[in-house]
């Protein structure tokens, strides 16, 4: 039945659902998981790396979190190809609002115009969506700073913590039982970041290898963005570690007495 | 031949407001149609411009910019602040100059930003936009700009601001050889945009 | 009157001893009036790279505006500094795709090698056809007077205080001799890791 309804992303089905559309955020949902969280003094964005072969030759530092322009950072989820041809759309834009206007695109406007070019591949013939979730974080005048979260359908809407990808859904709830609304420093973000991916990533032991980690904050005026070296990711996951031991041994305690 | 330079625009900002004079005769070669043309154009709310030119071009020049930002204000839900605004206005002028159908028009943007306080942009025909404390287009602006060179203080108060625009229209008046009896003037603070009363001969006496 | 003195400008570069100086004046004019002074036509492009983009005002601010847009992509993507040998190929490729219609500025590029810290100068014509040499640059309405003051003050291997005074010594001088160059300066100078921005006073009129 689906067949009749597959082979153009501009047909809807008798149910009134766009195969296609779905599909691609059926391929997002295999991809590797990026999360992001909105702090007090700051902003952050958490990524897991699937390539890990140490056959590969690194050309670049990171591989899914990806700097707009000055005040904006993305990280993808889903086919890398079309992520690609996204990224590249993105910083367009963004140097086009620069030479229009003299300064930064707002963080909204930016995700507004990438997502007008995500929803007119689900409506225009012979196309397929691209099979691409974002998230964006940045720093604007109007707002500060600001989280962002775009699927292929074209969807976008902001968000103070949220997650794409693999096993997204358990992220996002472990999300909403633990962060504190205006009281959520970047640090506790951060440790924050670490836990969550430890649990949905469903791997024994969390390395530095496999977590992208990158802030955004604001310090005389400007933004500052940073990506984590292995060894302050690395240190992270200690300190993660460490809590989460303490917490096993207080939960043994009371047991043995 | 153009009259762009026979026409007079005339620019003083402070440090609480910015306040924009323009002439008000629409002439024709020799003749003069018009004596009370508004060239004074409201942008948004604390944003006006000042446009002088081809009659023609000043209006389509002035109402495309001012719909254009009204249209940013529409979908955005905030304003673009005066750098914004003189950007994207010299960058259609740029685009403009080089194209078939430039447009030829001098331009005084005067603005009140909500961090910056009050700014002042000089922009001629060419799309060269340069931020100043004052500022006058036309040869009138050869009798003026000694004045305000003179005059111009950082401190000054509105009233004393319209009285340097009062010296400048009187040396024009004087030694111009062109005839520009009505100076309308306009001011945007904090609070908005003002119209003050019309300098001419006989609010001088 | 050539279109490329209607504002009126001059930029100076110089090697030194492991350092680079570029030097520009500020002022902005209408021919003979002057407008503003305070005009930048020296901008920075990356930690050790500057560029002077001294002619037709609009120009300067349409070409900075462009490379910028084209160097912030090219940084993005490649995630790496750009070399002023790169820069000057990427602008030279600007103004040649306006081989017919050019940008009416004659840029002049000084800047450290991110990589090996060699210095370098470059100017150009208006469709970008590159100079590389191994002592001075010039550029703007009095550059026979620059050639004059640099080829008599230059001298190799000048310690970068010693590379600030020949440079300063040089624009002032030939600004100076020149009705529409002037109205103040300013001078950086390039190092390895620290650059110097001194603001030089000069004759006002």
């Amino acid at each position: 039945m689906a067949r009749r309804y597959d082979t153009r992303t501009t047909i809807f089905s008798p149910e009134g659902r766009l195969y296609q559309v779905e599909y691609a955020m059926e391929a997002i949902s295999h991809a590797g998981t990026s999360l992001g969280i909105l702090a007090t003094d700051g902003i952050l964005l958490a990524a897991e790396r699937r390539n890990t072969n140490k056959l590969l030759d690194e050309v670049f530092f990171s591989e899914k979190i990806y700097k707009l322009n000055d005040d904006m950072v993305c990280s993808v989820a889903g086919i890398t190809s079309d992520a690609n041809v996204l990224t590249n759309e993105l910083r367009l834009i963004a140097q086009r609002y620069l030479l229009q206007y003299g300064e930064s695109i707002p963080c909204e406007q930016l995700v507004s115009w990438l997502c007008d070019v995500k929803q007119a591949y689900t409506q225009y013939g012979g196309k397929r969506p691209f099979g691409v979730s974002i998230l964006y974080m940045g720093w604007d005048k109007h707002y500060g700073y600001q989280l962002y979260q775009s699927d292929p359908s074209g969807n976008y809407g902001g968000w103070k913590a949220t997650c794409i990808g693999n096993n997204s859904a358990a992220a996002v709830s472990s999300l909403k039982q633990e962060y504190k609304e205006n009281e959520t420093t970047l640090a506790e973000a951060q440790a924050l970041a670490i836990k969550v991916l430890s649990k949905t990533l469903d791997m024994t032991k969390l390395t530095p290898e496999k977590v992208e980690m990158a802030t955004l904050t604001r310090k005389d005026n400007k933004t500052i963005i940073r990506i984590l070296t292995n060894t302050e990711v690395e240190k992270l996951i200690a300190e993660f570690e460490k809590t989460e031991a303490e917490a096993e041994a207080a939960k043994k305690q009371p047991a043995k007495s | 031949m153009s009259n762009i330079n026979l026409q007079c625009l005339l620019g003083i900002q402070c440090n609480d407001f910015v306040m924009i004079a323009a002439d008000q005769s629409n002439s024709h070669s020799i003749m003069i149609m018009k004596d009370d043309e508004e060239k004074i154009y409201k942008i948004s709310d604390r944003l006006v411009m000042g446009v002088i030119g081809d009659s023609g071009d000043t209006n389509q020049f002035a109402e495309y910019i001012a719909k254009n930002i009204q249209l940013y204000k529409m979908r955005n839900g905030y304003e673009l602040g005066p750098s914004a605004a003189a950007s994207f206005t010299r960058r259609n002028l740029a685009e403009y100059l080089r194209s078939s159908t430039p447009y030829f028009v001098n331009v005084l943007m005067g603005g009140y930003d909500k961090e910056n306080g009050p700014e002042l942009y000089f922009m001629d025909y060419l799309a060269s936009s340069v931020k100043v404390p004052f500022a006058a287009h036309g040869y009138g602006g050869y009798l003026s700009l000694s004045i305000m060179d003179r005059y111009h203080k950082k401190d000054a108060t509105e009233t004393e601001a319209y009285d340097i625009l009062k010296k400048c229209v009187q040396e024009v008046h004087k030694r111009l050889f062109v005839s520009l009896p009505n100076f309308q003037v306009t001011v945007v603070n904090r609070d908005g945009i003002k119209v003050l009363p019309t300098i001419n001969s006989a609010s001088l006496q | 009157m050539s279109i490329l003195a209607y504002n009126g400008g001059a930029v100076v570069a110089m090697k030194g001893q492991d350092c680079v100086a570029i030097a520009t004046d500020k002022r902005f004019g209408i021919q003979a009036q002057t407008v503003s002074t305070n005009f930048p036509k020296v901008f920075q492009m990356g930690p050790t790279l500057y560029v002077g983009l001294p002619g037709l005002a609009t120009d300067t601010q349409t070409v900075f505006q462009r490379l910028k847009f084209r160097m912030n992509l090219y940084e993005l993507k490649e995630n790496r500094m750009m070399r002023p040998k790169t820069f000057s190929a990427m602008l030279s490729n600007l103004l040649y795709e306006r081989r017919f219609g050019p940008y009416f500025i004659e840029p002049v590029i000084a800047g450290l090698d991110p990589y090996d810290n060699q210095p370098y100068v470059c100017n150009m014509d208006l469709i970008g056809c590159p100079n590389e040499p191994e002592d001075f640059v010039v550029s703007g309405t009095c550059s026979e007077q620059l050639y004059g003051m640099c080829e008599a003050l230059w001298e190799p291997n000048l310690k970068p205080d010693e590379l600030f005074e020949t440079i300063s010594q040089a624009l002032v001088n030939a600004a100076d001799r020149d009705a529409i160059s002037g109205w103040g300066a300013v001078v950086y100078i390039i190092e390895k890791d620290k650059i110097t921005e001194k603001h030089v006073k000069t004759r006002m009129d």
